[in-house]
């Protein structure tokens, strides 16, 4: 009987006590933070500045969740928003931009941020933000999420064959290219190839941008919701064409891999020095530059090659951004806001582009600061995408196509420069047929998402 | 073209009316005769029933293609027969005076009340019911739709996600027809070439040799290595230029092979990584199986003057083959439904010129990868759920009974 008793009594302590306890002690406020990082490095230095940044607001309590990839993350978020647990911040990569926004879930930063110049003592200054960077991310007139890795597409050089090829500077035109190509592929001690790239949509967008070209009507989904591609004009073709060329010549290697996996062949190749340049994200700045110091050859970061007959006109960006969601607390929301800008500051913002990543300083004043402190001078391919992207002119090709289901469109036209690079299918005509296949994906995805 | 689906249902009544009457009026007579037409009526209108209820009969409606009508015929046609068969062996077995239930004479060791059984079942039951009847009843639904993950609403569709894989001419169909093509020319390959492989390996390694233990514990592990993994590992391998491979293969003979981006090659690529990862399971059974046969066999053999290959394909392979004929299943299945975790990483994006785009990757492509269309995927998965059962009662019929399970 007594035992009981005991244990009723303990129950109910056990029961009442943790409903009590936060009238008496300030729990801090919860701030989840979901990103598509996994890698010690990246998280890593992501949970370290959460950490700083709780220290110095004890009233929060930031809390950085990694994710394998953003398919992963976008899966999770979308049970969250089913179950209503929305995180407060979510990583989205680029051409997930569209179904963010047609999620519902998240509210834009100039909206939460509404007129005010400091939340939490931390500045608000989005001018700061390099435009083509920005540009991608404001929606109608709105600065709509947060950049945070940015990057673009490059090139590296090994420069041991160029040097011994005679080739003084490193090609910067398709023509140039080819040119190259020739003077290397002639040396006794000639790489397997000359290039190589990962068939990857987003070099294809690139190099669409360069020309100018549209990738999608209705200024490229940013004016009013894109219904179809229009990839398939002359600027897309010549893409493929010139890509063909270079394979027939036998100087461009393909490696067969398509999409997101399609990254390792191109590190591989380059690091066995099977190859004598690699067109590449800069994002890998640091591996490639390291690459090359300890295998003992020099490797030189240039900007993507245009086509010299349409002339340049810009570059797009590549990586992430961070979005809020619509479902906090005013506090809730004021401390997100301003882990957001604390993570994306000057100081932060130089560390990330310098020490831990290759991503572009997206701040001018990071820019300035690493100026300033010769890092450039150091190191200096970690220069080669800011000016690649602020020498950029902002258009809508530059800004960036918003599509729906713009990773199914993606893999639609990397299968089509599959095929064009290995049968002997005319350009124009299997670039059509991708549209086709595109504009049905797009309709699909209308249907269901477009008032 | 508009079809009332009264019409349909009386047509299929009168269809199931004169089957089922004529089945039962041989066997049972006049009487029996009446009841089972009146039976098979009802049987049929509930086959009809089976797949246009919930497609509320739109095959019929008027802007409907040729095609979505000749499917909705067919589902009705798989929906009869499925009901017709039921209620031709109930009716059999009602005929020639059996219980329905009682299968099997009652033992010893049966539980005698109706609960008690039930209770013990339930946990699995549970499980089963949620994590696999619930969601393949899920898949028959969504395969009717369009339907994107997280999207706020969803279309109906009717039978669109079927029609169009077999609507010829179209781009759809072509990738469905050349996806099927592929699937079925790998699995086959995955399964002689794994099978026979893994025999060979399996006699050598069951031979007493010091150590050999050893070696049958080392040829096991591949199977502990994840698809994925297995797909990286040999991506790197077979890249042609800067993969290990080719270095050797170019020392070795002078040319290289482009493992991963020549269309006739690439899934030879998968098909020898796949193998590589099932031969450790393969290997496994097989030993278990020498071990069973019995010595005295191969003695009697041996005195008779059988010679060694004599010996393994007159008493060894037949002593194996339930063996076998459970590997060809469960490899089957492990080519058909496993082997997209290796072409992801080893052929990401399907292979050249999508050779090695088999139906399991296109559905996980489609569904999950890159697009979130769970209607079509639903729809694709559907088909190939049936492929897989067609074949595998294909493979008891034919195979099965040519299996000897001994004495």
């Amino acid at each position: 009987m007594r035992k009981s008793l005991l244990m009723a009594a303990l129950l109910l302590t056990v029961l009442i006590v943790p409903t009590i306890t936060p009238v008496f002690a300030q729990e801090p406020i919860e701030i989840p933070v979901w990103i598509a990082f996994a890698d010690e490095n990246r998280l890593g230095w992501t949970q370290e500045v959460a950490a700083e940044f709780n220290e110095m607001h004890p009233e929060y309590n930031v809390v950085v969740t990694g994710y394998a990839n953003y398919e992963e993350l976008f899966a999770a978020t979308t049970l969250a928003a089913e179950q209503g647990e929305l995180p407060a911040i979510v990583q989205y990569f680029e051409v997930a931009t569209q179904p963010a926004r047609d999620s519902g879930y998240f509210k834009s930063i100039a909206e939460a941020l509404g007129d005010r110049t400091e939340i939490l003592g931390e500045e608000v200054n989005l001018d700061d933000f390099i435009g083509v960077v920005s540009g991608y991310y404001t929606l109608d007139d709105q600065f709509t999420s947060m950049p945070w890795n940015t990057s673009s597409a490059i090139m590296f050089s090994n420069m041991n064959y160029l040097t011994a090829a005679g080739v003084e500077t490193i090609p910067a035109t398709w023509g140039e290219m080819a040119a190259a190509c020739e003077a290397i592929m002639a040396l006794a001690e000639a790489p397997e190839y000359c290039f190589t790239w990962p068939n990857h949509g987003w070099f294809f967008e690139q190099w669409l941008a360069q020309q100018n070209g549209l990738y999608a009507n209705n200024g490229n989904g940013r004016e009013d919701r894109a219904t179809e591609v229009v990839f398939n004009g002359p600027e897309g073709v010549a893409i493929l064409e010139w890509l063909d060329e270079m394979v027939a010549a036998g100087y461009l290697y393909y490696s067969g891999a398509q999409g997101g996996d399609s990254w390792a062949t191109v590190d591989q190749s380059f690091q066995a020095q099977q190859v004598a340049m690699a067109i590449y994200s800069s994002s890998d700045t640091r591996t490639y530059t390291d690459v090359g110091r300890e295998n003992g050859f020099e490797v030189v970061a240039s900007f993507l090659p245009y086509n010299e007959e349409a002339g340049y006109t810009g570059n797009l960006i590549g990586g992430a951004s961070l979005w809020l969601t619509n479902t906090l607390t005013p506090e809730e929301e004021d401390g997100a806001l301003g882990f957001l800008l604390y993570l994306t500051n000057t100081e932060n913002m130089a560390v990330w582009a310098s020490e831990i990543t290759g991503y572009i300083a997206i701040r001018q004043s990071s820019n300035d600061l690493l100026t300033e402190q010769g890092f450039f001078e150091a190191e200096p391919n970690f220069t080669v995408a800011a000016q690649q992207l602020a020498q950029s002119e902002l258009t809508p090709a530059t800004a960036g196509a918003l599509l729906g289901p713009f990773p199914a469109v993606r893999a639609v036209v990397t299968a089509a420069i599959d095929r064009v690079l290995l049968t002997d299918d005319d350009a124009q005509t299997v670039l059509d047929e991708a549209a086709a296949e595109a504009n049905l994906l797009i309709e699909e995805y209308n249907l269901l998402y477009a008032e | 073209m508009v079809i009332s689906p009264v019409l349909i249902l009386f047509l299929s009544a009168l269809f199931g009316a004169l089957i089922l009457g004529e089945l039962t009026g041989r066997t049972g007579g006049a009487k029996a005769r009446i009841v089972g037409a009146g039976v098979g009526a009802v049987a049929a209108i509930f086959g009809a029933l089976l797949f246009m209820a919930p497609l509320n009969f739109c095959t019929f409606e008027s802007d409907r293609k040729p095609i979505d009508l000749a499917f909705g015929l067919f589902l009705i046609a798989a929906g009869i027969a499925l009901t017709l068969w039921i209620a031709a062996w109930i009716s059999g077995k009602v005929l020639r005076g059996e219980s329905l239930f009682a299968l099997a004479q009652p033992t010893q060791g049966t539980f005698k009340g109706r609960i008690m059984p039930f209770l013990f079942l339930a946990p699995t039951l549970i499980i089963l019911l949620l994590f696999l009847y619930y969601p393949s009843i899920d898949t028959l639904r969504l395969s009717t739709l369009l339907a994107r993950f997280g999207a706020p609403r969803t279309a109906f569709v009717c039978v669109d996600n079927f029609t169009r894989l077999i609507d010829p001419g179209t781009r759809t169909s072509i990738q469905f027809i050349h996806s099927v093509r592929v699937t079925l020319l790998m699995s086959g390959a995955i399964v002689v070439i794994g099978l026979s492989l893994s025999l060979l390996i399996a006699t050598i390694a069951y031979l007493p040799l010091k150590g050999a233990s050893v070696y049958r514990t080392l040829l096991i592990w591949p199977y502990a290595i994840s698809p994925a993994v297995a797909g990286i590992l040999f991506l790197l391998m077979f890249n042609p230029t800067g993969g290990v491979i080719n270095y050797f293969v170019g020392q070795v003979v002078g040319t290289t092979i482009g493992w991963t981006n020549d269309p006739n090659v690439a899934p030879w690529t998968v098909i020898i990584a796949s193998v590589w990862k099932s031969m450790g399971f393969n290997i496994l059974f097989y030993i278990a199986g020498l071990q069973n046969v019995p010595k005295d066999l191969i003695e009697a053999g041996a005195i008779d003057g059988a010679n060694v290959i004599q010996r393994f394909f007159r008493i060894v392979l037949p002593q194996l083959s339930p063996i076998t004929f459970f590997l060809v299943i469960t490899n089957t299945t492990y080519a058909f439904f496993e082997t997209f975790g290796t072409i992801i990483y080893l052929t990401p994006g399907g292979g050249p010129l999508q050779s090695t785009s088999t139906m399991m990757y296109e559905i996980y492509e489609l569904g999950v990868l890159s697009n979130q269309d769970l209607g079509k995927s639903a729809a694709q998965s559907l088909v190939l759920f049936a492929m897989v059962i067609a074949l595998t009662v294909f493979q008891f019929r034919s195979t099965g009974r040519r299996v000897s399970y001994g004495a």
